[in-house]
């Protein structure tokens, strides 16, 4: 079992706390995001994690132990970090073969990583020709080399294209389908949502959140029904009679709250009220988050109310 | 981590960048150039030194073996690869010291086949000028030639993990080598010979009459690099990549 393991891990930069006495752990064989605004300390733990910095107090392990103590760390950890961190004269491929190389890596396993990440036709081209999507993917290439069970991506979707956005979800499903440990930070939403099964939520370098997704969006946004109809005063009619809330909107749909589409169907069929259009509005992960963080900033700032 | 495949990871960095390449063959052309060019000129001056004048173009073309030594570290500091590269081998002493290597070799074989080639060109110049020569003079003209570039090149390594800049680096020791040790040079009296190019350069002379003889002269340059290379090291272990 392969875990990430963050306790009580804090980083001050001077007198900046970048990360604050922070305990999750990443568990293998589902996708984890690591969500926050930008500044909320994801790539400075992601920093402490691989043992590139130096924490001011706490630990961060990977498998139990801290990465620099790990012998032929890619076998065993992959990290995108930077999609900047290749050499411009260098070509893609030489950029793999070095890593490969330290790490005692088969030159072969090069090959079928740029085949896998989809840039083995600009391999031999030099890093710095390459557009940002291609980085990103040749930094994905990097991460993957050693076949690592524990895949750490830093905005693995900055600058990829539609189809590269497809393709970055799809291959993490696969990578945690396959029983790896995978956490990938973002700070899009819609993104995220996509491919997490799981978040860990950081604000201000403290952990806000480290729960399933599906139970970090229920427990923040209620679900709605969306309903439209050709009889407004029947629809609020029978709405009213069975105890429901509802609201009219501009462009002349009701949404109402603490429902379900199926009693709202039933109700609506059975009392003869015509219905044009009927759908559950499912919380999003990011009207979750921003419930989250609103409530947050609240927190953290004092009210003026006596 | 083993340390042969750090060695060989580090190896191929160089050989995959054109630029280093660049580098090495300026150290060769500048400096048989400038020695050639030396041997063909007059040789009535008093102080005329025939081993020195051979070797001579050392002078400008240690610009060049400087520059190779920031360069193969300073390429790290491109857009945060040092990350990438510690990410590969966590274990930082090790991986300085196979950077090390690949600059102290290449710098010490172009040194070599740098020095033979000026002092072939120079002579071709001199003539009869330089045929009090001996054989083992040129040797150690030539090793120590080799071991000096060797060791500016590693001085400019660890100053720039010190300053985690090539750009610093170089901003720092050319205008050292062309300003501070040649104009000052005489003036300051007997300090400058033991700054770590004049010290170094004492080798490059068939007499010399300094506190320092040529391999005493090179052991003080080596200081220099040492301590340079301490520094380097002491950055790269405490500082967050």
């Amino acid at each position: 079992m392969t875990s990430i393991d963050v306790k009580d891990l804090t980083k001050e930069y001077g007198t900046r706390r970048a990360v604050d006495h922070l305990t999750f752990t990443v568990r293998p064989g589902r996708v984890t995001g690591f969500l926050g605004p930008n500044g909320a300390g994801k790539s400075t733990t992601m920093r402490l994690v691989l043992g590139l910095d130096r924490p001011t107090s706490g630990t961060a392990t990977v498998g139990g132990r801290a990465y620099a103590t790990l012998h032929e760390p890619l076998r065993h950890v992959g990290a995108l970090l930077d999609a900047h961190a290749a050499h411009g004269s260098r070509t893609g491929r030489d950029h793999l073969r070095v890593l490969a190389a330290s790490n005692r890596i088969p030159p072969g396993r090069v090959d079928e990583v740029l085949e896998l990440t989809g840039i083995a036709s600009v391999a031999r081209r030099r890093v710095r020709t390459y557009s940002l999507g291609m980085r990103q993917r040749l930094g994905i290439a990097a991460a993957l080399l050693g076949d690592p069970a524990v895949v750490v991506l830093d905005e693995p979707s900055n600058g990829l294209d539609p189809e590269g956005i497809i393709w970055i979800r799809e291959l993490l499903r696969r990578l945690a389908a396959e029983g790896r440990t995978v956490l990938v930070s973002s700070h899009l939403m819609n993104e995220t949502a996509s491919f997490a099964d799981h978040l860990v939520v950081l604000g201000r370098g403290r952990l806000l959140a480290d729960m399933p997704m599906r139970e970090f969006i229920d427990a923040r946004v209620q679900p709605r029904v969306r309903i439209r109809t050709s009889d407004a005063t029947a629809l609020k009619a029978v709405l009213t009679r069975h105890g429901h809330d509802a609201v009219e909107h501009d462009d002349g749909y009701w949404s109402v709250r603490h429902a379900r589409v199926d009693d709202i169907g039933r109700v609506m069929s059975g009392a003869g009220v015509p219905i044009l259009e009927l759908s559950s509005d499912e919380g999003t992960l990011e009207q979750a988050y921003l419930d989250l963080t609103a409530a947050e900033t609240e927190f953290a700032t004092p009210t003026q109310e006596t | 981590m083993h340390f042969t495949p750090v060695l060989r990871s580090e190896a191929l960095k160089v050989r995959t960048l054109r630029s280093l390449y660049g580098t090495l063959l300026a150290v060769f052309a500048v400096t048989t150039a400038f020695s050639a060019l030396a041997g063909a000129s007059d040789t009535s001056d008093p102080d005329f030194d025939p081993l020195f004048t051979a070797l001579s173009g050392v002078w400008p073309g240690q610009i060049a073996a400087i520059a190779f030594g920031a360069m193969v570290v300073s390429s790290e500091y491109h857009g945060n690869g040092i990350r990438l590269s510690l990410a590969a081998v966590p274990q930082r002493g090790r991986w300085f010291a196979a950077k090390l290597v690949v600059v102290a070799v290449p710098a010490l074989a172009v040194g070599l086949l740098t020095a033979c080639a000026a002092v072939v060109a120079a002579r071709a110049g001199l003539g009869e000028a330089a045929g009090g020569l001996t054989a083992g003079e040129q040797a150690r003209g030539v090793v120590g030639c080799g071991i000096y570039l060797m060791l500016m090149a590693l001085l400019a390594a660890g100053l720039t993990a010190l300053f985690r800049s090539g750009t610093a680096t170089l901003s720092t020791l050319i205008p050292f080598i062309l300003i501070v040790s040649f104009v000052i040079g005489d003036a300051a009296g007997g300090i400058t010979d033991f700054l770590p190019d004049k010290a170094g350069q004492v080798v490059l002379y068939e007499t010399y009459d300094g506190p320092l003889g040529p391999w005493t002269g090179l052991a003080v340059t080596a200081l220099w690099t040492t301590a340079a290379l301490l520094a380097g090291v002491w950055r790269l272990r405490s500082r967050d990549a």
